[in-house]
């Protein structure tokens, strides 16, 4: 006699997920640990910080900009009521990066859209790529 | 929604909590602008999904450091009690959260029941 269960335990697949599971959370940097989460990138022109912030309005949040460092600060508040089941993360938040390279300091600007805030620190002058010229 | 998306489509981390007017299920769902939010009701199950519009700078431009997050799709389905009024459900989404309010239907909100005195027939 043969027992299909195929219909009842989708064994395989449950397996693969499980496994995607494992090794998906740790294909990204340091999940759960760090907050906010972020991604630097850069340009020939200037330096993007992508700040992963949803729910933190603007005047939630500082960002600040220190001599080496780019010091992003703020509070992420819980919605009152009873819960039943509480995921995301609330409390005050604090991440600094720092920042290796001169940047021209008063070109830096900041856009949020959509709960994810992007930092913009354009390069000096003395950093840019440049084409050197033969005589 | 082709299969590759249905199997790649990520959990958002969800705050279900109750009020005196009703529920509240906030979702948070960064990079997903109002456009690209869908929210199906269908019988007892609703179906939230929404697909981020964050465009990593690293795809038009640049070069990266190790990245952190991305813009996955988003899709979580939820099960309804007959307490929720399904016709006056709402729905915004603001900062990349969505706030879903499910108000109770006025017919299970606590009611007492009268006694009256008498013989039983």
């Amino acid at each position: 006699m043969v027992i299909d269960f195929n219909t009842v335990y989708d064994l395989p697949k449950d397996m693969d997920r499980l496994f995607a599971g494992i090794l998906g959370s740790s294909g990204m940097a340091q999940r759960r640990i760090t907050y906010p989460l972020i991604n630097v990138s850069e340009n020939d022109e200037s330096y993007m910080v992508d700040i992963c912030l949803p729910g933190v309005p603007a005047e939630e949040l500082e960002i600040t900009l220190a001599a080496r460092s780019l010091i992003i600060k703020g509070e992420r508040k819980a919605p009152e009521g009873r819960y039943f089941r509480q995921e995301r993360a609330a409390g005050s938040f604090q991440r600094i990066i720092s920042l290796n390279v001169p940047v021209a300091r008063d070109g830096v600007t900041a856009k949020s859209e959509n709960g994810i805030v992007r930092v913009t620190l354009p390069k000096t002058e003395e950093v840019k790529p440049r084409r050197i010229a033969i005589e | 929604m082709n299969t590759k998306e249905r199997e790649n489509a990520i959990l958002p981390a969800t705050d279900i909590l109750e009020r005196s007017e009703g529920f509240h299920i906030f979702m948070d769902m960064p990079g997903v602008a109002p456009d690209a939010l869908s929210i199906d009701l269908e019988e007892n199950e609703l179906m939230v999904t929404g697909a981020s519009r964050y465009t990593p700078a690293s795809e038009t431009q640049g070069r990266y450091s190790t990245p952190e997050f991305g813009a996955p799709v988003y899709r979580r389905v939820f099960t309804l009690s007959d307490m929720v009024d399904r016709e006056r459900i709402k729905a915004s989404l603001k900062d990349g959260v969505l706030d879903l309010f499910l108000p109770k239907a006025e017919a299970m909100k606590p009611r007492r029941i009268p006694i009256s005195s008498g013989e039983l027939e």
